[in-house]
């Protein structure tokens, strides 16, 4: 008889050192069997902390001009900063004035700090989930640069199950990390026509589809799980409009397939569970820069999913 | 404008959209102007006849402006999720606190269809007729079956409004708080612009046309049918009263709370929700301030005391037979009788009260959404329709429940139920949040929240401005319980309802214990999910 399998599965946690550090113990917390992060892993933003003339610091933090004079201020700075899935950066402000000026430059530096943000947590997950029992996946979203892939590949205990077929107790689990296009031209993404090929080839690899996970970072469109705010020109979003904003490619393929189960993360205000046909369909939503981890408790037994639960910590 | 010194990346991620007017638009509706002017001066100057509505006013801006803004502002700019204060109680006290605050919450926005569904048509639409000289619509209206049905189809309006989404709802509010506010100034003018003398004449005119009281009779009528009911009417003021008045005042300063459901939506929440709330206070305050000056100036301390404790007794004072009762807006329509105006008027009325009812179909189905989130009940509370990104279940239950409180009001109601669901508001929801405010910086299980809160800093001789504000919060809330307790016409239903808040409370602390057993069956434990998940 197949065994009970817990599975705890969170997306988009943007850089967050706090949500990650919250989901490398929520895997013991939550007394799970397999823990699942998906896309996107990195940040979106850079402070710079820049020197003041007179001594201290001063930056822009959430809209709000920030000052801090002390050691002790910037070291509580640097971790809300880290907190809320940011980058900080010390500069002068000759250095701010420079990067301000040449965006090319700015992408390189956020580029490194991605990347060394992602290798700090590799190492922190080797060392904590050293000589555990769990089974830790992970994979990027459209958001993460390629270089993303190979420092996950390097991990001694964590699988980057991006573009393949990974098993997660009797049930197959496959990994898409691209999106369907965005306003914002990010890393991974393509037209739905061109992801649909890309899908099928993919879950070519499956021999028990109605039995997959489904691991597909977009959302289906067309469903309760893809719901964002219309944005105006100026990328804002609107005051009382939602639209469906998923993939028709992802929609296709788990409508033509039915798998067990579909794991979707991209819209963070989207949080929701839905069946589609026989498949349930989960997004745990994400508050990352508030360091709140969310995130969805799955039981899988009997080639069932016997339950499931939102959490948020 | 402030540098930017800050680098963003091209990702995708939206930028928060609800402006500072969104905000007090939702704020400022959940405080109805028009019908909650009328709470204040029936149903409060009404029993508390020897109140000032001025100083009543002034004190309960001061104390909610502080208050409110400092509690509901600061924990939702802390806290900017769209979940109300569930959120900050179940994070700052406890799961169990939470839910059954919660479980008292949703009650009450079930409890404010049962009141005010039924107050659109009486006194809303009898109003109406009455000053169209309708008076046999407006009696047919004021029969159970009449109210229930009427009722039900303001229901079923406001349910349409929202079941549709945000955009549908966004749209029609505007429209009607343009409309409400528009009457409303039209009443207000009416009796800014009369002198006493004119209104005297007018209401003597009237007298003569409808064979009813002149003001001098009306007055010793008043005098003699309080008498008869064991109390005396004041010919000036006296603080028990003003403080009394405040009770029924509540609802029109204490509601503006009602931002934080859409917290998790506006831009810049660290200002904007303290401002829009303390706005969404001063800008009703500054309309009850208007009046209070405009009615003892037009109408005279006594004879509007003894017009509010007609009103809230009903047919009280033998001979008084004009066509419509004596609340405040009925004052201003014995200056005019311009049709538009009096439509107008009794429109602004009808328009904020079914508003009332809309907020309800907002507030309630997102209570119940959040509690299906956290597996704190079944799990269609979580499920949204795709077509109108709403969830429509919770709508229909909504309904359901509202239909059950209006059939119970028609049937049996007592217009003075109003003020129990505000002791139940008082004492469940603004309590409890009230208390978490004042400890959120002391919390243990909400540092990290803390620590991270653009208020941190925001100190008086070293207190926190947030406990301050808790503190002065409580203070308001203290002498509303008291003088809710003591008010005279609620003797039967102040035990009642007391007993009701038991009875709600218990069935929250029953509901958290049976979905956390339910929970523990998976394998989860309510307790650490509702908490701060530790990072190490």
């Amino acid at each position: 008889m197949a065994k009970q399998i817990r599975i705890f599965f969170v997306t988009d946690i943007h850089g967050s050192n706090l949500c990650y550090r919250k989901y490398l113990n929520a895997l013991k917390v939550y007394n799970v069997d397999v823990g699942i992060l998906l896309g996107d892993l990195t940040g979106k933003v850079m402070i710079p902390l820049v020197e003041k003339a007179g001594g201290g610091w001063e930056t822009t933090l959430m809209g709000a001009h920030t000052e801090v004079t002390t050691l002790e201020e910037l070291d509580k700075l640097k971790k809300t900063i880290e907190m809320m899935g940011y980058y900080w950066i010390h500069m002068v402000r000759d250095e701010f004035l420079c990067y301000r000026d040449n965006p090319k430059e700015v992408d390189r530096i956020f580029n490194q700090l991605m990347l060394e943000r992602l290798k700090f947590w590799i190492d922190m997950a080797d060392e904590r989930l050293k000589g555990t029992s769990y089974k830790v996946y992970m994979a990027p979203g459209n958001d993460d640069h390629f270089e993303v892939d190979k420092i996950i590949e390097d991990s001694a205990i964590i699988v980057n199950c991006n573009n393949k077929n990974v098993m997660v107790g009797d049930h197959e689990m496959i990994t898409f990390s691209w999106a369907n296009p965005t306003p914002w031209n990010t890393p991974r993404e393509k037209p739905d026509e061109e992801l649909e090929p890309m899908l099928e080839e993919l879950v070519a690899k499956v021999k028990d589809k109605s039995n997959a996970i489904f691991n597909f970072h977009a959302p289906p469109y067309g469903y309760a799980l893809d719901l964002a705010p219309e944005l105006t020109k100026d990328l804002v979003q609107a005051a009382d409009r939602k639209i469906h904003v998923g993939s028709r490619a992802v929609a296709k393929i788990i409508e033509k397939y039915q798998p067990l189960i579909g794991l979707h993360g991209h819209i963070h205000e989207s949080r929701g569970a839905q069946k589609l046909k026989r498949t349930l369909i989960l997004n745990p939503g994400s508050e990352y820069s508030e360091g709140i981890l969310k995130g969805a408790m799955i039981v899988l037994e009997k080639g069932k999913v016997k339950d499931y639960v939102f959490t948020s910590g | 404008m402030a540098e930017q010194m800050t680098f963003a990346r091209k990702a995708s991620g939206l930028v928060r959209g609800l402006s500072f007017i969104d905000a007090f638009g939702v704020g400022f509706m959940n405080q109805g102007l028009t019908p909650s002017m009328w709470v204040m001066i029936t149903l409060g100057l009404g029993v508390y006849t020897g109140g000032n509505l001025i100083i009543a006013t002034v004190l309960s801006a001061l104390l909610c402006g502080i208050g409110f803004p400092l509690v509901w502002g600061i924990l939702g700019g802390s806290m900017p999720r769209s979940g109300g204060e569930y959120i900050y109680n179940s994070r700052i006290l406890h799961p169990l606190i939470g839910i059954a605050e919660s479980f008292g919450n949703a009650f009450v926005w079930i409890m404010w269809i049962y009141v005010l569904a039924p107050w659109t048509i009486d006194p809303g639409l009898v109003m109406l007729f009455q000053f169209l000289g309708m008076p046999e619509a407006a009696e047919f209206l004021t029969t159970p079956i009449a109210v229930f049905l009427i009722s039900s189809l303001v229901s079923f309006i406001a349910l349409l409004f929202v079941v549709f989404g945000v955009k549908v709802f966004a749209t029609v509010q505007k429209v009607v708080m343009a409309l409400g506010i528009i009457g409303c100034a039209i009443i207000l003018l009416v009796l800014t612009f009369t002198s006493r003398d004119t209104f005297m004449q007018a209401w003597n005119n009237l007298a003569v046309q409808y064979g009813s009281l002149t003001y001098d009779q009306f007055l010793i009528g008043a005098r003699t049918a309080i008498e008869e009911a064991g109390d005396i009417l004041p010919t000036t003021w006296n603080w028990f009263d003003t403080l009394g008045v405040m009770v029924a005042g509540s609802w029109l300063f204490a509601y503006s709370y009602c931002i934080t459901f859409i917290a998790g939506e506006v831009k810049r929440p660290d200002k904007t929700i303290i401002l829009a709330n303390l706005s969404a206070i001063l800008v009703p305050a500054a309309f009850m301030l208007w009046l209070a000056i405009a009615l003892y100036r037009t109408v005279g301390f006594e004879f509007l005391s003894a017009t509010a404790w007609m009103d809230n007794m009903g047919e009280a004072i033998a001979g008084y037979t004009f066509p419509w009762s004596t609340h405040f807006v009925g004052l201003a329509a014995v200056v005019t009788q311009n049709k538009l105006i009096l439509f107008l008027m009794a429109l602004s009325f009808i328009l904020f009260n079914l508003w009332w009812v809309a907020l309800s179909y907002l507030a309630f189905p997102r209570i119940l959404f959040a509690w299906g989130m956290d597996r704190m009940g079944p799990k269609w509370f979580a499920d949204i329709d795709y077509r109108w990104a709403s969830p429509v279940k919770n709508h229909i239950l909504c309904f359901i429940l509202g239909e059950i409180g209006i059939a119970i009001y028609a049937f049996r109601g007592n217009p003075m139920e109003g003020l129990s669901v505000t002791g139940l508001e008082i004492v469940s929801v603004f309590g409890v949040t009230a208390i978490a405010a004042a400890l959120f910086p002391f919390s243990k299980k909400a540092r990290k929240i803390w620590e991270s809160s653009p208020y941190r800093s925001w100190k008086i001789l070293g207190i926190p401005v947030v406990t301050i504000g808790a503190i002065v919060n409580l203070i308001y809330l203290a002498i509303l319980f008291y003088f809710f307790i003591v008010m005279p016409d609620l003797e039967g239903l102040t035990i009642g309802s007391l007993i009701l808040y038991a009875v709600v409370w218990g069935l929250g602390i029953i509901w958290y214990f049976y979905w956390k057993r339910r929970n523990r069956q998976v394998g989860v434990d309510v307790d650490m999910t509702f908490g701060e998940l530790p990072p190490d």
